[in-house]
């Protein structure tokens, strides 16, 4: 049995994520699952599995949109523990790029880690993961092979709808006309990436551009937005985990003050 | 200030020489690509008079390249007495002209890209968002926009103006005369007319202190009297369009509306339109209409929806729909009556007071009932335009009633001036497809 | 839920009685018992003076909050700013039947647009007044303009209310106004030694909006009272800056997140409050003539963009407030759709980021519930400046 000294616990809107951390700060358990809609059993369940493999003692910090709901020592917005968790893996201030599945954040990290600047997405889905989900769910392309779909694309066919919905129908309409799918595929990520990469300029600042999320593990989007900002985009270990990992530490360094 | 000699002689030598020459050039070259080419599409064949509506435009633009120092500068809304500025020698810089200019060239994303990243919120009028983006940018269509000495600014239209003039102030540390036109619920009360006549006489010295120069009370009447001539020459070829077929198209309108707003009070305006109206009347006389089968006459209200102007206008030509008459078109037609040469002051006063955005909804009303009577019309389309609320509010009952009390058919589309992001192609055509549908 | 209830505040305990009475009984409770007219007034800024002065009782109209209800919620389309959008669904589904009258303060063209959609097409009886900013930095004209406008409205509301306006009465009405100020003033300016916290401040100086002026002065003075020698709050103090502070939830959230409201900059609150110190001539309000000094109050109030104040004055204001206060942060409360402030933004934020000064933009959409995402950004900010 590993000591984990604190656990975090992030209840995003598509996903929970649970992660122990040990005095080192290192991950020694995790569990990521979709959230269900009646979060306390889901968490407490969670909860218990983690403390099965880690140690049953570890105090718990809460983030994500459902934290309220969770028994927990402190409760904490996700972007302070984002910020924090990034800055665990990185060590230098940059700017975070977080895209869950219903919202992203960028964040401005400082040179102790603290939180400069942030900015949030705007109430729509456009400027989300889901936009890439809905679109590519009703197109049949798996999220798990969208990727290498982008990739052999000759050029991207562009899509100029802001809002998913309508989005929606101007793709069926490009496919309809004989456009190829992997154009199109590239054109939404692009699409997407340029109101990420607004959302980031409103957040202002230089440095290193990490990302964070579920959103993250998909390669064809790492791309585009590192395309659209035009700068380079570093993927952080464990990407979905970043938020409970921050919640973790910083619930460990309460309890270790 | 003084310009210099130099600039000066430029500047005229732009406006009178090299400027012509270029356009005359581009012309020549654009008839060698077209010939050969067949006339084909619902339109009726184009108006001759567009190539000399090219040239004027272009050539405005292009002077306005050697402008800077030559002549003093001034940024001016559509809606400013723009006739007390002539007799000082400005030249008049247009941005809702320039702006249109942009949505038609379908550049405005970009521009508003670049100040929305400074903060301006993307509900912001699509015009200011254009111009603001155009200034910070440096990108424009028109090659190059002079910096202005001073800034005009005419409430008479929306509020949104001196906000977004205010911003271009700031940016270009320059003066901004505002003339606050105060909104006309019923009738204007005398105090309001004699504010704005205050605010006229205060301009006149910031905009004699800028160009260094008198306004000489002739010269300021022969302004008045061209503008109202320039106001009365455009009536006269909107008025065209109430014979069957009409001579030419709602969107062609829209175009032509240029030179009125642009170069209000100048000669070249007025023998511009003497040879449109001439045109027109001669179409009229031949029966060649703007469609080539006129089946369905209809009213627009509101801005144009720039993008999109030529897919809207070939949609509705395609079934034999034509916009005869347009709230927007007719707004300049309008302010002509109460100009008066003997009182250029005072009349410009009740004139600016009394444009149709700037009055309430009961007079907006009638102005809809009228043209729609006189123009024959069976259907209108209200664009709700995102971007202009002066324009937009009251449109919901505006369409009951118009319905209602004419029994017409109206359409309330959805849609935008200059941004296309706030425009859906396709469920904007399937509306508009709809409704002609409806027609029978 | 009624819409009146929703139409701000619960009911509360007015001074001149003792039982819990609602805006609509209070308004009620005036006509009867001293014959007063109730007029309801449109954002933002208006002549109050003159109301009170003509005995006529001042309900502004900010929403109701949440989504527009009735036939009307329609008739105004849906990029058009919800206190307008909400104020006329009110007013057309007999929300205002408890009043008289309607005031349009010439605020925006959203504003502008509705005073003749509700008063020409509106379907509903009562007499409309209007009333005219300058817009426009002060000139001669502007000055003349206001005391025009100023003299109309009187003239108007004279016939409408049965009462004379004296110079006496004039008078009168802004020395109360002026009594009301100062204390309002008192307690925004010295925030950090009240020990209440922002909800039931702010609930306390919202109803001014509402209660007959005299009964309002009641318990404002009474509240300055409780300013303690030395700061007693202990939270993050932070400025906000926005049109009004609804929904009120927003206080709440600011406060369990261990900040509060240390400077004002709310146009439903403190960009009314005229302070000595803010005039650069004589004293606000010491001219003999009441009008001279009514013009002079308009030109003193704090600079608001619906009053088209230069945003350079406007960064001055918030300069000197932010000095004032000792406030960590900023949070801008702007209202979707709403052009005024909206244009106003940029150039405040570059002035807040060349002073190091931390902004938190909040667009609000006067929703009767702050969305879990809004919930977050204002702790998210907190946390932040802790």
């Amino acid at each position: 049995m590993s000591g984990a000294v604190a656990i975090g616990v992030d209840v995003g809107s598509t996903t929970c994520k649970v992660v122990a951390v040990d005095a080192a700060g290192r991950i020694v358990a995790h569990r990521v699952e979709p959230t269900d809609p009646r979060i306390e059993p889901q968490v407490d369940r969670l909860l218990e599995a983690v403390r099965a493999e880690a140690g049953p003692d570890a105090p718990v910090g809460a983030t994500g949109y459902g934290r309220k709901r969770v028994r927990a020592g402190r409760a904490l917005t996700e972007i302070t523990c984002h910020a924090r968790g990034a800055f665990a893996r990185v060590g230098c201030p940059g700017v975070l790029v977080d895209m869950g599945g219903q919202d992203t954040k960028v964040i401005r990290i400082g040179a102790a880690g603290e939180v400069l600047d942030f900015a949030m997405n705007d109430k729509c889905a456009a400027g989300t993961g889901r936009f890439l989900e809905v679109i590519l769910g009703r197109l049949r392309v798996p999220l798990a092979e969208v990727a290498e779909q982008v990739a052999r694309a000759a050029r991207a066919v562009p899509v100029s709808s802001t809002c998913t919905v309508f989005a929606e129908s101007e793709v069926i309409s490009l496919v309809a006309s004989g456009e190829p799918l992997e154009g199109i595929a590239k054109g939404l990520h692009q699409a997407l990436a340029s109101r990420v990469a607004a959302l980031v300029r409103s957040a202002a600042g230089g440095g290193e551009v990490f990302m964070s999320g579920g959103v993250a593990l998909n390669t064809a989007m790492v791309a585009a937005l590192g395309e659209a900002l035009r700068r380079p985009v570093r993927v952080l270990p464990e990407p979905q985990l970043v938020g409970a990992l921050g919640a973790a530490l910083s619930c460990a360094a309460v309890h270790l003050a | 200030m003084s310009p210099s000699l130099a600039r000066r002689a430029r500047y005229e030598l732009a406006g009178r020489v090299a400027g012509p020459l270029l356009v005359s050039l581009e012309a020549w070259q654009r008839r060698l690509r077209r010939r050969g080419r067949p006339r084909e599409g619902p339109f009726g064949p184009p108006l001759e008079s567009v190539r000399k509506l090219k040239e004027l435009m272009t050539l405005h633009y292009f002077q306005g390249r050697y402008a800077d120092g030559a002549v003093p500068v001034a940024w001016v809304t559509s809606g400013f007495p723009v006739e007390i500025l002539r007799p000082l020698g400005f030249h008049a810089v247009y941005p809702e002209n320039h702006a249109a200019m942009c949505g038609v060239q379908r550049i405005v994303p970009g521009l508003s890209d670049a100040v929305e990243a400074q903060g301006y919120s993307r509900d912001l009028c699509s015009y200011a968002r254009t111009d603001l983006g155009s200034v910070a940018t440096g990108r424009t269509p028109a090659g190059r926009l002079p910096r202005p000495d001073l800034l005009a600014c005419c409430t008479n239209i929306c509020q949104t103006v001196l906000y977004w003039y205010r911003a271009l102030a700031d940016h270009f540390r320059v003066p901004l005369v505002l003339v606050d036109t105060p909104y006309v619920y019923g009738e204007a009360k005398p105090h309001h007319l004699a504010y704005v006549r205050d605010q006229l006489e205060e301009l006149v010295c910031v905009a004699e202190r800028v160009s260094g120069r008198r306004v000489e009370p002739q010269a300021l009447v022969e302004a008045t009297r061209k503008a109202k001539e320039g106001t009365d020459l455009w009536a006269e070829c909107l008025a065209t369009a109430k014979q069957r077929p009409a001579p030419w198209t709602g969107i062609d309108g829209f175009f032509h509306m240029a030179p009125i707003v642009a170069l209000r009070g100048t000669e070249a305006c007025n023998a511009y339109y003497r040879l449109l109206r001439d045109e027109l009347r001669d179409r009229v006389r031949r029966g060649i209409g703007g469609v080539r089968e006129e089946k369905h006459r209809l009213l627009w209200d509101n801005l144009p929806i720039w993008f999109a102007v030529r897919e809207v206008s070939t949609l509705l030509a395609e079934r034999g729909f034509n916009f005869v008459c347009t709230s927007y078109t007719n707004a300049w037609a309008e302010a002509g009556s109460r100009i008066d040469p003997a009182n250029p002051i005072g009349s410009a006063a009740r004139a600016y007071t009394h444009i149709i955005l700037n009055q309430d909804l009961p007079n907006r009303l009638g102005i809809l009932r009228r043209l729609a009577r006189e123009y024959a019309v069976e259907g209108a389309v209200l664009h709700s335009d995102r971007s202009c609320k002066p324009y937009s509010i009251g449109q919901v009952d505006l369409k009951e009633r118009l319905a209602a009390e004419l029994g017409i058919r109206v359409l309330l589309l959805e849609a935008d001036h200059g941004d296309p992001r706030a425009w859906a192609p396709e469920q904007g055509e399937n509306r508009l497809t709809a409704f002609m549908e409806s027609f029978g | 839920m009624p819409l009146e209830a929703l139409a701000n505040h619960g009911p509360v305990v007015v001074s001149s009685g003792t039982e819990l009475v609602t805006r609509r009984e209070h308004i009620a409770a005036q006509r009867e018992a001293h014959g007063r007219l109730a007029v309801a007034v449109l954002p933002i800024h208006y002549p109050k003076e003159i109301l009170t002065a003509l005995d006529l009782l001042a309900v502004e109209l900010w929403g109701p909050p949440g989504a527009p209800r009735g036939e009307a919620a329609g008739r105004l389309q849906s990029y058009v700013c919800a206190l307008a959008r909400n104020a006329l669904a009110f007013l057309a589904s007999g929300g205002a039947d408890a009043v008289d009258g309607v005031l349009f303060p010439h605020t925006c063209d959203s504003i502008q647009g509705l005073a003749t959609l509700a008063k020409d097409f509106g379907g509903w009886g009562k007499t409309s007044f209007t009333f005219l900013h300058p817009k426009g930095p002060d000139r001669s004209s502007a000055r003349s303009f206001v005391e025009a406008e100023m003299r109309s409205l009187a003239r108007e509301l004279e016939a409408f209310s049965g009462h004379v306006l004296e110079p006496a009465r004039l008078d009168r009405a802004i020395r109360l106004h002026r009594e009301i100020d100062a204390h309002r003033a008192a307690l925004l300016d010295g925030r950090a030694r009240l020990p209440q916290g922002d909800p039931e401040l702010y609930a306390l100086l919202r109803r001014g909006e509402w209660l007959w002026p005299e009964d309002h002065l009641d318990e404002i003075r009474a509240a300055r009272a409780s300013l303690r020698d030395r700061p007693v709050q202990r939270g993050v103090p932070v400025l906000v800056s926005g049109y009004v502070p609804e929904p009120a939830a927003m206080l709440e959230v600011l406060d369990r997140a261990g900040a509060y409201v240390a400077a004002d900059d709310y146009a439903a609150v403190g960009r009314r409050v005229v302070r000595r110190a803010d005039a650069d001539g004589p004293a606000p309000g010491a001219s003999d003539d009441p009008w001279a000094r009514l013009v002079d109050l308009y030109f003193a109030a704090p600079p608001c963009s619906t009053r088209s104040a230069d945003p350079a004055a406007r960064v001055r204001h918030l300069e000197a407030l932010l000095d004032r206060s000792g406030a960590r942060g900023v949070v801008l409360h702007v209202l979707k759709f709403c052009e005024p402030e909206l244009f106003d933004v940029p150039i405040l934020r570059r002035a807040l980021a060349a002073w190091n000064v931390p902004v938190l933009v909040l667009e609000g959409e006067l929703e009767a519930e702050l969305s879990g995402q809004a919930v977050t950004r204002i702790e998210a900010f907190v946390e932040m400046l802790s």
